[in-house]
């Protein structure tokens, strides 16, 4: 991919249809009230992740890295919906939790993301667990897109960065 | 009854298509979190039914069911996936699956990716009945 008007690319392409289907997902699948009547995407020089965040990488022509943080009492919601009433035990809840933000990641994406330039599937990876409070930080040679959705219950942090192969697997900068 | 194996990486769906499989009166074979443990459980298990998730680590649900086809010709599959595109459900029902479903998941569409597949078997069925008559006329 040319990653020439990468920032319209990023925002537009990549981000702004993730931001859509997440607040689809937010209201429709999952009965969360989204209150942002409009999300802005922001290209920041920085950016502080959620706490409970998850992230996958997309494949082929367009790699790009996505992650999804919630605050804690949305994520509480976003289980329970899951979780369909069932009641389960603080042993496995942390477990749940994390295959639940996992899961919302992949579903989104999966369904939001094709490639910008000719409109194909994008290849994903399983999604994994960002476990630690984390910054990321824009080099001159990656991009960083983010956008807050704002709910009943907390916010939802968005993010897409690229390119992927500039970022380890905990999302530390590679200097290539 | 229908015997079911379970296949996903994520607990929560693992967890919950369970819980469908149980609400309609079928039964659970055994769940597997990859590929790999797939292919293994079902020789061991025999299911009349496996869902398969398609992304997952170790090895992808396109490429177990390729391998499972190998052995065996006769359980069904439904794959599940979070893909909305034609490309993956193309890719999973050429490797030999018999539908699939699409994330999010609920009760609803579990039965009725089910009944899709055994309709077209009692369709089947049917049709071979009837050329046995004819036959038989």
């Amino acid at each position: 991919m040319q990653w020439s008007h990468k920032e319209t690319i990023f925002e537009h392409e990549i981000l702004s249809p993730l931001v859509e289907r997440a607040m689809s997902f937010l209201q429709e699948d999952l009965e969360i009230q989204v209150l942002s009547k409009k999300v802005d995407i922001i290209s920041p020089k920085k950016v502080k992740l959620k706490k409970n965040t998850a992230m996958i990488g997309t494949g082929g022509s367009v790699q790009v890295l996505v992650t999804m943080g919630y605050d804690d009492e949305l994520l509480s919601k976003v289980v329970e919906a899951f979780l369909e009433g069932e009641e389960v035990d603080e042993e496995e809840l942390e477990e749940i939790q994390e295959s639940v933000s996992c899961e919302v990641v992949n579903t989104i994406v999966g369904n939001a993301l094709k490639n910008p330039l000719d409109g194909t599937t994008l290849g994903i990876t399983p999604p994994i667990l960002i476990s630690e409070a984390k910054s990321l930080f824009k080099q001159k040679s990656s991009q960083i897109a983010a956008a807050t959705i704002i709910t009943e219950f907390g916010e939802m942090l968005l993010t897409a960065v690229g390119p992927k192969e500039q970022f380890s697997e905990t999302l530390n900068f590679k200097e290539l | 009854m229908l015997n079911i194996l379970v296949v996903d990486d994520s607990l929560i769906i693992r967890k919950n298509i369970k819980k469908y499989i149980t609400n309609l009166g079928y039964s659970i074979a055994g769940e597997a979190k990859n590929g790999r443990q797939a292919i293994e459980l079902c020789k061991e298990l025999k299911p009349d039914l496996i869902t398969m998730d398609i992304t997952m680590p170790d090895m992808d649900g396109i490429t177990a069911v390729t391998k499972i086809r190998e052995f065996d010709t006769n359980v069904n599959i439904i794959m599940v996936t979070s893909h909305g595109q034609e490309e993956m459900v193309v890719s999973s029902l050429k490797s030999g699956a018999q539908g699939y479903l699409l994330k999010p998941i609920n009760e609803e569409k579990l039965l009725q990716a089910i009944g899709n597949i055994y309709a077209e078997h009692l369709e089947d069925e049917d049709d071979e009945l009837l050329d046995d008559e004819l036959i038989d006329d």
